[in-house]
């Protein structure tokens, strides 16, 4: 029995390969809204620290969240806060937490054409239109067309942000086309004159930002409107880790939150956390 | 939209060039063809309304194939399958009892659809012995409270305290340990239950037969439900909750002439933390105490009316990503305040049982965990009772989908 017992620990132990990156390569994995940030911190550090591999991949928050979970990535990248099911899983197989570290700020932006007319439009008027109740734009002060939807993947934390904080919860309207990241939402506009999509302030690029209305006041995503919290539909950009950093994730987190790193986060259009 | 137009003409008119060359025969002249073609091709507009026809009928394709997908999003299948080898030395010095065997413990297939407002769960366990129900949940999400709020009817995990509710495919040890296989056999009941919370409190209440699911029928034998919660707390690092059951249970002690309501009752309470102060993984202690009256076998008839308490604790220590070793301590004491008893050299069946076990624990990727594990049960002994021999190695392979 002694003999069975040794050999079956003995050779669980000789097969305790980790499943985590090796040593040199930092993986991170998540929101598509943060690729574009995370992979010029990236080429930034890795000029810098040579020896370390940093590897960015999207696929959306949830994504990153479960690769999280499941030991595949060291990073997750994450533009919404971390549900309760997935803490659970993650207590469940590593007995932590996990670690949030804001690295960013953002405001989550309603994109239009830029022949569209509207310019600024209400919380309440992006739910109408987003769960289908309000399918012209004429009803929200815009030409006789109809309103062309696009959205994102349920694994996206922008389409989560915008369900609770927008749509109050509720679901996306049936015709609201799927598209698999903020570079196709933004290009789907770009070419559709009808269409409205969101993510990013930092995609808004070759569409018409939407202001949003409140009152009497409209507030688009800016640096000082975002952070002041004045713009709604701010939010934080996080890093999940399973762990306290150390080693090279830390070495990477650490210059992502220097001021080095930080000015990285302006240049590519979203806004500092610090 | 213009630049898939764009696309879309460009091929019609390549395609139109492509077939258009095709009679040509080697009489006719390598000049000749270029006007014959030009002569049949058709207009621009022509081609326009061809390529919106055809943008048309894609837009219409992806539309049907989204609203399919959407459904299919909402339906989740999962499930996981333990195959165990198990080892038990025999019970005396004659070799009277213990086993060598190869198990398959569970087999489980669940399907979940989820919506926004409802939540559809179908849960069945198929092993060697069998194929049974485990859960049949039907919810609703309360409108307004962005699924933190909901009601669940069907045959559903009872609503007390920490390892009872806990996943068997997430525990560490292969079962539960003898407190709550004692309170709460099989860990499910029919009724109805609230699930809530709110900030860092959760409330989970319900009312229930009160037999559970192991208890071989199924239909309620009395009129009484059993009313059955949980108040609790999760600030993260450190959770947990009071429990509370209250009901009755219906059956025949010896000086019964007729069968009588007697009181089940339970009290609990459990707390979890989690540390993360050392470099080589992540740190778990947890416990959890029961006490109550009526428990265990077919509608707690073994246990009528008697009293019982028992706790366990755990200590849970990850070692990088892939392994984990544990320890965990359980006790249960099967009739509070007797004493322990023997008889021929045997302690008494209602003995405190302590059972230690440890274990180790290997991933091997995402779905397929490897556990280890070796518990020795210490059965209260008195005058020249010994400890039966009954010390049970497991070895255990689990892969979840």
């Amino acid at each position: 029995m002694k003999k069975t017992l040794l050999s079956s620990l003995t050779a669980l132990v000789a097969l305790a390969t980790p499943l985590a990156a090796q040593a040199g390569t930092l993986t991170v994995k998540g929101s598509d809204t943060m690729v574009i940030l995370v992979q010029r911190w990236a080429e930034e550090f890795m000029k810098k620290n040579p020896g370390t591999k940093v590897q960015v991949t999207g696929g959306g928050s949830g994504t990153g969240l479960s690769a999280l979970q499941n030991g595949t990535t060291d990073i997750a990248m994450s533009s919404r806060e971390m549900k309760e099911a997935e803490q659970e899983k993650l207590r469940a197989r590593f007995s932590t937490t996990g670690v949030e570290i804001p690295v960013a700020k953002d405001g989550v932006t309603f994109y239009v054409n830029e022949t569209n007319p509207v310019t600024a439009l209400t919380v309440e008027q992006l739910k109408g239109i987003y769960l289908g109740d309000t399918t012209n734009w004429k009803d929200v002060g815009g030409p006789a067309a109809n309103i062309v939807l696009y959205s994102r993947e349920n694994s996206s934390g922008t389409y989560s942000f915008v369900k609770d904080n927008v749509l109050g919860g509720d679901d996306y309207a049936a015709n609201a086309q799927t598209l698999p990241g903020t570079a196709a939402v933004v290009n789907a506009v770009a070419k559709e004159k009808n269409g409205i999509g969101y993510g990013g302030a930092a995609y808004a690029k070759g569409v018409k930002e939407l202001k949003i209305k409140k009152g009497s006041e409209e507030f688009a995503p800016t640096a000082d409107n975002v952070k002041s919290g004045k713009y709604p539909l701010s939010r934080n950009l996080f890093f999940y880790l399973r762990n306290k950093p150390s080693g090279e994730a830390k070495a990477f987190i650490d210059f992502t939150l220097s001021p080095e790193g930080q000015a990285v986060v302006t240049k590519v259009g979203y806004f500092p956390v610090k | 939209m213009r630049n898939l137009l764009v696309a879309l003409l460009t091929l019609t008119s390549s395609a139109a060039l492509a077939q258009s060359a095709e009679p040509q025969t080697p009489a006719v002249s390598e000049t000749q063809p270029t006007e014959a073609t030009a002569a049949a091709e058709p207009t621009v507009d022509e081609r326009m309304t061809t390529a919106e026809g055809k943008v048309a009928a894609l837009e219409e394709q992806n539309a049907t194939a989204q609203s399919d997908l959407s459904a299919l999003k909402k339906l989740k299948i999962s499930g996981y399958i333990q195959a165990r080898y198990q080892y038990q030395e025999s019970l005396d010095d004659y070799g009277t009892g213990g086993f060598s065997r190869f198990t398959v413990r569970r087999g489980r297939l669940k399907a979940t659809y989820t919506t926004d407002l409802a939540q559809a769960m179908l849960q069945i366990d198929a092993t060697p012995s069998g194929v049974v129900l485990k859960d049949a949940e039907a919810t609703l999400f309360i409108p307004g409270t962005k699924q933190t709020w909901s009601l669940t009817a069907g045959q559903t995990k009872w609503p007390f305290g920490y390892e009872a509710p806990q996943s068997s495919s997430d525990r560490e040890f292969p079962e539960r340990s003898r407190v709550i296989r004692a309170f709460l056999p099989g860990e499910r009941d029919r009724g109805v239950k609230l699930n809530g919370r709110y900030d860092f409190l959760r409330l989970n209440i319900g009312v229930f037969d009160g037999n559970g699911t192991d208890s071989g029928t199924v239909q309620d034998n009395d009129k009484d439900k059993d009313v059955i919660g949980r108040v609790g707390f999760d600030l993260k690092w450190i959770a947990g909750g009071v429990s509370g059951w209250y009901g009755d249970s219906l059956g025949k002690l010896a000086n019964d002439e007729f069968r009588t309501a007697y009181k089940r009752t339970r009290i609990g309470a459990d707390l979890q933390v989690y540390l993360d102060v050392l470099p080589i993984g992540g740190t778990a202690l947890k416990g959890e105490f029961i006490a109550g009256k009526t428990f265990g076998g077919a509608n707690n008839a073994t246990n009528l009316n008697a009293s019982a308490h028992g706790y366990w604790l755990l200590l849970v220590q990850n070692l990088g990503l892939s392994d984990a070793v544990a320890v965990r301590f359980d006790s249960f004491d099967a009739r509070n305040g007797a004493p322990n008893v023997e008889a021929n050299g045997v302690p008494g069946a209602n003995n405190t049982v302590n059972t230690v076990g440890v274990l180790v624990q290997h991933y091997f990727g995402e779905n397929l965990k490897v556990s280890a594990v070796y518990e020795i049960p210490m059965t209260a002994k008195v005058a020249d009772a010994k400890d039966p021999k009954d010390n049970l190695f497991t070895l255990q392979m689990q892969a979840r989908f």
